[in-house]
């Protein structure tokens, strides 16, 4: 094989695995499913079919659906499952509204006294110190605050309330992947060299997170038989796992001020994204959960469908935001079709993130938008609803989970150490050299907000306990990789540039 | 453009609704009503300016069509979800209202607030007392009651029916930029009817209650009134002063902070028995007069005010019960348009007696038309305060509303325009987000 032909395979080795280890899994779990009663296999031109016989309207393809699931109570305010039976919220009796309204009080000045001491220079000072200051600005503070909220003792952020506030969730992570949706189609035009670095450096450690993790995985799942390994609730979990670690934050490259140089890593992250979107939407076209939605599709028919409805929002956002001139009306408008979007994917039982992705790149390709407009929208909306999105997350943030702790260091480690490696063979590949401070960049780089954004959206698509330590361990991690670039950069970069850059 | 926007807008929304197969999905369906009403609120306030008429007017009209009452593209369940997000909107609303409370500029206004409270709208509910008694024979649920109950409920239903819209007196003149004295009187005038119908309401349903045969102490109304307005105002007062300190201490994140603010009015004062629209006036109230942060706080409310306003006016035409107009027409109307004329010519009276200027006498009244939120809640408490009638004195009231919903502020947005201070607004933070 030349080293043309290998270069052009080369990005897409990773979705090819990815893909293959859907496929196979689908394949598995349909025989398994086959031989009892095809509970979870159901054919299109079956559906309320009474009549002898009636063509299939789809190809005859085996449709593999999850097992079903039953929302984990953590989860479950959130989701549609218990949306049900809720009863409406009681006043508070008379006896208890001082503690309640003292509560209130003492929780918004708790707030003013927490954004006052995050703003202060001394505080600011030891931030840096302690090589904290990136965790605190991509908001993991607001993780906490919402496990502090939902915690027993505080009990600010009850069942009721989350569920009220779930939609945020879901149009912060549609918002999420609009924003990197725009920002990526940017770097459409990358060079093939830099889409190989990308490969590589998504692929491997995707691959050695998933590899690494996996037998904990499967040590938890209790089961530790070679059926496990096709069992699809495994895969799936480990394919979650292993996109969720290819993710790199694109805001890292603030520690490198040279343009090119930045250009390139920017390039880099920005089609890493687009592995953990390509990621995302295999899992969710692949993996379906039953029931909820009235048509019964194969994974690949998902797959188009999800190409296809982010493409059709991304081009009715596009008549929507076209004519528009006042700025206010612009943020109006973008949290509409955020609502929309996310709406629309969460009725089909697809990734909000995804869907909005493509909308996002549709938007940047298509001519005549007011981009400048647009992206002080964006800038507007996107902080409130992600912080926010942030206090839910934590709120769903199941801590005293035990598997979450343990996944953790596997996590981190193999995250790192695919990094590392996955950057040597791309830049050995694609003929490119970077200077130490960029391979830094690349291979220490912390996990960012699409990370957290693609397992909190599976921990919606399946709202079962398995993805539940899963979600502890990217947010933990994502602290962890955020300290640790940070002492890291400082290190090698000095400090006065790495102040000027956070 | 914006019909054609509207309606691929709602044939996606059927789409998409249609592909739910059991239950209705809970949190997707509260992103998607969330989602679809702020964009088909957005063309349907287009398009109704381009008639000159009040966006606002587009906003209720599209959640009358698309909601429960009219297409059910929106379903009563996904209105019921965004409750909390209607509660925010109402505070957030009743903040900005509260930041239009200078009390500098209102204090000369005093004889005349005066003068039109008392031939306004304690005339009016005296006026609408008198029809609804001539009107019974109308009202079915009337036939049962002996004449000290039929009495009762009279006066409880014209103090219901008199309510104001403070909401809608705000987004208006948000979206027309309207400043001068008409403005301001009517501002301060339904801030002030809004307190007095809720002391009305207080009164008159303990003395129905009384009538009823029901335990109705006066003490434990009056604990229960003094909480209501007084708490209210208490802790408006200590959420304006945190407000004050954070403005002055954060600065930074405002936004963030006073959806804060918002949420804790909307989710924990409804549950403490406080009446969130006056806890939100009394702390934007308490920061325009107690300290500089005023505009700030005006300023920093302008980011979220027409996704807030829009989403707001959409669920309140969603609510409608538009069903009780087939049983309730006729007396609905006879009913309104008795309120409209007492509010009219009582205002006018007062104002002229009170000798504020001509625009104010000539004009006032339109102001006091429009009815939304609070009618809409009392309507909602009679099933709960008298349940031997409530749902059908409830049907009426809210019929009346339905009609004052709609027409009311076409009214008031023609008055703005002929008293000359549409676009009189000069404070450079004020909000370009519902100007035409």
């Amino acid at each position: 094989m030349t080293a043309g032909r290998l270069r052009v395979r080369c990005p897409w080795v990773v979705f090819a695995l990815v893909a293959s280890a859907a496929h196979a899994s689908a394949q598995g779990a349909d025989a398994d499913a086959g031989a009892d009663d095809d509970a979870g296999v159901e054919l299109a031109g079956d559906r309320g079919v009474t009549g002898p016989s009636r063509p299939a309207l789809l190809p005859t393809e085996p449709i593999v659906v999850l097992p079903p699931v039953k929302a984990a109570p953590q989860i479950a305010p959130v989701v549609e499952e218990s949306k049900k039976a809720r009863p409406p919220e009681a006043p508070i009796a008379s006896a208890d509204r001082p503690a309640a309204l003292l509560k209130t009080i003492l929780g918004l000045l708790t707030l003013i006294t927490l954004a006052y001491l995050g703003g202060h220079p001394r505080v600011l000072a030891l931030e840096r110190q302690l090589g904290i200051s990136q965790v605190i600005t991509a908001g993991f503070p607001f993780v906490m605050l919402g496990w502090l909220a939902r915690t027993p003792v505080i009990g600010l952020l009850n069942d009721e309330l989350l569920a009220e506030l779930s939609p945020l969730l879901r149009i912060g992570l549609g918002c999420i992947g609009l924003v990197a949706g725009y920002g990526f189609s940017q770097q459409l035009r990358a060079a093939p060299a830099v889409l190989q670095v990308a490969a590589f450096a998504a692929g491997v450690p995707f691959l050695l997170v998933a590899l690494m993790c996996g037998p904990l995985l499967l040590w938890m799942s209790g089961d530790l038989t070679s059926a496990a390994l096709r069992d699809p609730v495994f895969v799936r979990d480990a394919l979650i796992l292993g996109t969720a670690g290819a993710m790199t934050a694109p805001s890292s490259t603030h520690v490198v001020h040279a343009d090119d140089s930045q250009s390139m890593l920017a390039r880099t992250l920005r089609t890493e994204e687009l592995a953990g979107m390509i990621g995302l939407a295999i899992i969710a076209a692949y993996f379906r959960p039953q029931s909820g939605v009235s048509w019964q599709l194969p994974g690949t028919a998902w797959l188009l469908l999800t190409l296809g409805l982010g493409g059709t929002l991304g081009l009715i956002a596009y008549l929507i935001l076209r004519r528009v001139q006042e700025g206010p009306e612009f943020v109006l408008l973008t949290l509409g079709i955020l609502g929309f979007s996310a709406g629309t994917a969460g009725y089909l039982r697809l990734s909000p993130v995804v869907i909005a992705f493509l909308a996002g790149v549709c938007l940047a390709l298509l001519p005549e938008l007011p981009r400048s407009r647009l992206d002080e929208a964006l800038r507007r909306v996107e902080r409130p609803i992600y912080l926010l999105s942030l206090i839910v997350i934590g709120a769903l943030w199941q801590i005293d989970d035990w598997r979450g702790w343990l996944l953790v260091p596997a996590f981190t480690l193999a995250r790192l150490i695919g990094k590392r490696i996955g950057l040597d063979i791309g830049l050995r590949r694609a003929g490119l050299e970077l200077r130490t401070k960029e391979r830094q960049v690349l291979s220490m780089a912390p996990i960012g907000s699409l990370a957290i954004a693609i397992v909190v959206n599976a921990q919606m698509l399946y709202p079962g306990g398995s993805i539940s330590p899963i979600v502890a361990a990217v947010i933990v991690g994502g602290m962890l990789t955020e300290v640790a670039f940070q002492l890291a950069s400082r290190r090698s970069v000095g400090p006065a540039e790495n102040r000027s850059g956070a | 453009m914006n019909v054609l926007m509207l309606l691929l807008l709602a044939a996606l929304m059927h789409a998409t609704r249609s592909f739910a197969v059991d239950n209705e999905p809970g949190s997707s369906g509260m992103s998607l009503a969330f989602g679809f009403l702020l964009v088909s609120g957005y063309y349907a306030g287009r398009m109704m300016a381009h008639f000159g008429l009040p966006k606002l007017t587009g906003y209720l009209v599209i959640g009358v069509l698309v909601g429960p009452p009219g297409l059910g593209l929106v379903s009563r369940a996904m209105v019921e979800s965004l409750s909390l997000v209607n509660g925010m909107a109402i505070a957030m609303i009743a903040l900005t209202a509260g930041t239009e409370l200078d009390l500098a500029r209102i204090r000369p206004l005093a004889r005349t607030l005066a003068g039109i409270t008392a031939f306004g709208i304690i005339a009016t509910i005296g006026l609408i007392a008198v029809a609804i008694w001539i009107a019974r024979p109308l009202l079915p649920f009337f036939a049962p009651l002996s004449t000290a109950e039929a009495i009762s409920v009279t006066l409880v239903l014209a103090v219901v029916m008199a309510a104001q819209s403070p909401a809608i007196v705000v987004a208006l003149g948000d979206e027309l930029r309207a400043d001068g004295p008409l403005a301001r009187t009517v501002l301060a005038m339904v801030v002030l009817g809004d307190l007095l119908i809720i002391l009305l309401f207080a009164i008159t349903s303990t003395f129905a209650r009384a009538t009823f045969g029901a335990s109705a102490h006066a003490l434990q109304t009056l604990a229960t009134l003094s909480w209501e307005i007084g708490g209210s105002l208490f802790v408006g007062a200590v959420l304006g002063a945190l407000v004050i300190l954070y403005l002055q201490r954060v600065k930074v994140d405002a936004a963030l902070f006073l959806l804060a603010v918002a949420f804790s009015v909307a989710e924990i004062g409804g549950r403490l028995g406080l009446d969130p629209l006056l806890v939100a006036l009394a702390a934007g109230a308490v920061v325009r007069n107690a300290s500089e942060f005023g505009d700030e706080l005006h300023h920093q409310l302008q980011f979220p005010a027409l996704p807030v306003y829009v989403l707001f006016f959409c669920l309140a035409g969603a609510t409608l019960h538009a069903e009780v107009w087939a049983i309730m027409w006729l007396p609905a109307i006879i009913l309104a348009a008795v309120r409209a004329v007492g509010l009219l010519a009582g205002s006018r009276l007062g104002a002229r007696l009170a000798g504020a200027p001509p625009v104010v006498q000539r004009f006032v009244g339109y102001g006091l038309l429009p009815q939304a939120g609070l009618a809409q809640a009392l309507a909602l408490l009679f099933n709960r305060v008298f349940p031997e009638f409530g749902v059908e004195a409830g049907s009426l009231v809210l019929a009346v509303v339905a009609l004052n919903v709609l027409i009311s502020p076409v009214a008031y947005r023609a008055a703005l325009a002929r008293s000359g201070e549409v676009g009189a607004e000069v404070d450079s933070f004020r909000p370009t987000a519902t100007s035409d």
